[in-house]
């Protein structure tokens, strides 16, 4: 509840003193949270460890971005299509490797991505290297650049920050209902014990592929999303390999096959990343890396500390025992 | 009347090795049978062959008419063969509760459908009250229990338990006797037990099937196969001589 009420006000004091850079960071905070969950999807729940994310990251992207210049649909259109054509993509690749099980899966998804990069640098139908550019808009309100995703001039940061809290709600509210459902159960049956899991009827490739094309629609809405937002899609940026191990560390770190574990852990990780890199990164120690090095160091402290991730804390006792301090301070 | 389930002449190669020679095999619908035989005789070979996590490499295997030598193990569950596993096989981080549920969703999709199936078969074979424990932090007895629980969820004809009974203390043993007979009378289900208990295959068994070095030697009312020189030398021992 409270959660919720903070998420939706926490634009408004930055948009007053106009220092946008904060919602931009809100909405990276978002964005990883709701890539997280996708990827918690195969890698806590199906326990398939999948490196190379960000495939289905730059085919949403691209798809959108295509749809949008090329046919002029509008952009709610093209994210559907996007995700439609992402998880078409990703049956067809995954379902052959689904036999492979443990770290070889986890090896065949690397290498599904170091192939993808040179295809996305050369195909000509993408405008290879060069990427595509997603056409501006001239006027229009709040609400139109809600509709179209596309805002001209200073609320953009506002609209982004409000586009990506929807995203990432549906996504939330999805993978809740995915969690308790039959697939739910399935998912982790095949992670705990592929062989036990045949053994009471389950098809452990069907659901390992299941379970990444649920990722890769979730991937596929961020990479439409991240496009509408840089106006452009190059290949080395969506498929760079942050999109790959941010939303991935975001879910050990907070909390592996946890609904909640993803949301704590970029809400943790992404901001700590931003202000190493506009602190640390800037200034006379800029470009040597210091702040990565120091993030770096911070990520391997908690997951050193918490290996079960942040969620594993006691929270409810701790909010027991804060409520308790509340009601015994009110009684005196 | 036709068998429930055919084996005919299976045979089972790993490499040079002959796991299963030309092994036949029939049991009748709610027929309880006894699967012996020295470590190494093939047993469970056999058994991952009928449940299709293998296939053999000669021969036939045929549930109630369906061919199902090349079928996978999913297929052959649907179809109506569950299994237990030697080296036990629980979902170690779901609860006991959601292990029996992910079995249940074989009859229904419904969550709330497959759950009251799953609190009625943990009441029948006595884990009611665990439901909400961890798998992993289960006994060795009650994992064994969960494991048939679970595979008695997805509704099967025949029942296929891979010494269930193996590694038990004796009074647990007694209870897991206890829950095969219930099974067998209130379910009306055929039960094929692969057990080194003698004492628990004897007089639990309507049939007893001796393999030995891959090769079925005989097969017989337990009182006969007790009796049966071959077997004693095989695998029962001078030990055993006279006791049956």
């Amino acid at each position: 509840m409270l959660g919720a009420l903070v998420a939706l006000l926490y634009p408004i004091p930055f948009e007053r003193s106009g220092q946008i850079y904060y919602e931009t960071v809100g909405f990276l905070v978002l964005l990883n949270a709701m890539l997280g969950i996708g990827w918690n999807i195969i890698g806590g729940w199906a326990g398939q460890f999948d490196f190379g994310p960000s495939i289905f990251f730059a085919i949403g992207a691209y798809t959108a971005a295509l749809l949008t210049i090329n046919l002029g649909w509008n952009a709610w259109l093209a994210l559907l299509g996007a995700m439609v054509v992402s998880a078409a993509i990703c049956a067809a690749v995954t379902y052959p490797v689904t036999k492979l099980r443990g770290h070889y899966f986890a090896i065949a998804t690397v290498a599904m991505w170091m192939i993808a990069q040179p295809i996305g640098a050369t195909w000509p139908l993408i405008n290879g290297s060069q990427g595509l550019f997603i056409p501006v808009a001239t006027g229009g309100g709040f609400v139109h650049g809600v509709l179209t995703m596309e805002f001209p001039g200073r609320g953009k940061g506002l609209g982004f920050y409000y586009l990506s809290l929807a995203l990432f709600t549906i996504t939330l509210l999805a993978a809740r209902a995915i969690e308790r459902s039959k697939w739910g159960f399935y998912f982790r049956a095949v992670r705990d014990d592929q062989d036990g899991a045949e053994a009471i009827g389950i098809d452990s490739r069907l659901y390992k592929v299941i379970a990444r094309c649920l990722m890769a629609v979730v991937f596929a809405a961020g990479g439409t999303l991240y496009g509408f937002w840089a106006l452009a899609v190059f290949p080395d940026q969506v498929l760079e390999v942050n999109w790959n191990i941010l939303p991935m560390m975001a879910a050990v770190v907070g909390g592996l096959g946890r609904l909640w574990g993803p949301v704590l852990g970029a809400v943790v990780l992404i901001p700590i990343s931003q202000l190493m890199a506009t602190t640390l990164g800037t200034g006379p120690l800029a470009g040597r890396g210091i702040d990565l090095i120091i993030y770096g160091a911070i990520i391997m402290v908690i997951a050193g500390w918490r290996p079960n991730g942040l969620l594993s804390l006691p929270w409810s006792e701790w909010a027991a025992r804060l409520r308790g301090h509340a009601s015994a301070s009110g009684k005196a | 009347m036709a068998p429930l389930l055919q084996v005919e002449r299976s045979t089972k190669r790993f490499g040079g090795l002959i796991a299963n020679r030309d092994v036949s095999l029939a049991i009748e619908p709610g027929e309880i049978v006894g699967l012996i035989g020295p470590n190494g005789a093939g047993k469970t070979t056999l058994f991952n062959c009928i449940s299709g996590a293998l296939h053999p490499d000669e021969g036939r295997i045929v549930l109630d008419g369906a061919d199902i030598t090349h079928a996978r193990p999913e297929r052959v569950c649907r179809l109506g063969i569950a299994r237990t596993w030697q080296v036990v096989r629980s979902f170690g981080r779901m609860t006991v509760l959601e292990n029996v549920i992910c079995g249940a969703f074989r009859r229904t999709s419904r969550v709330a459908a497959a759950r009251a199936r799953a609190l009625e078969l943990l009441a029948f074979t006595g884990l009611a009250g665990k439901e909400h424990v961890v798998a992993a932090a289960l006994t060795l007895a009650d994992k064994k229990r969960l494991e048939i629980t679970r595979a008695l969820a997805t509704s099967p004809r025949l029942l296929l338990l891979d010494e269930a009974m193996s590694g038990l203390t004796p009074f647990e043993t007694t209870a897991a006797v206890e829950l095969v007979r219930r099974i067998h009378g209130e379910l009306r289900l055929a039960i094929c037990v692969v057990e080194h208990v003698m004492e628990v295959v004897m007089p639990l068994s309507h049939r007893v099937v001796v393999l030995d070095h891959g090769e079925k030697l005989t097969e017989g009312p337990p009182a006969e196969v007790a009796r049966d020189e071959r077997v004693i030398t095989a695998y029962l021992g001078d030990r055993y001589r006279g006791r049956a």
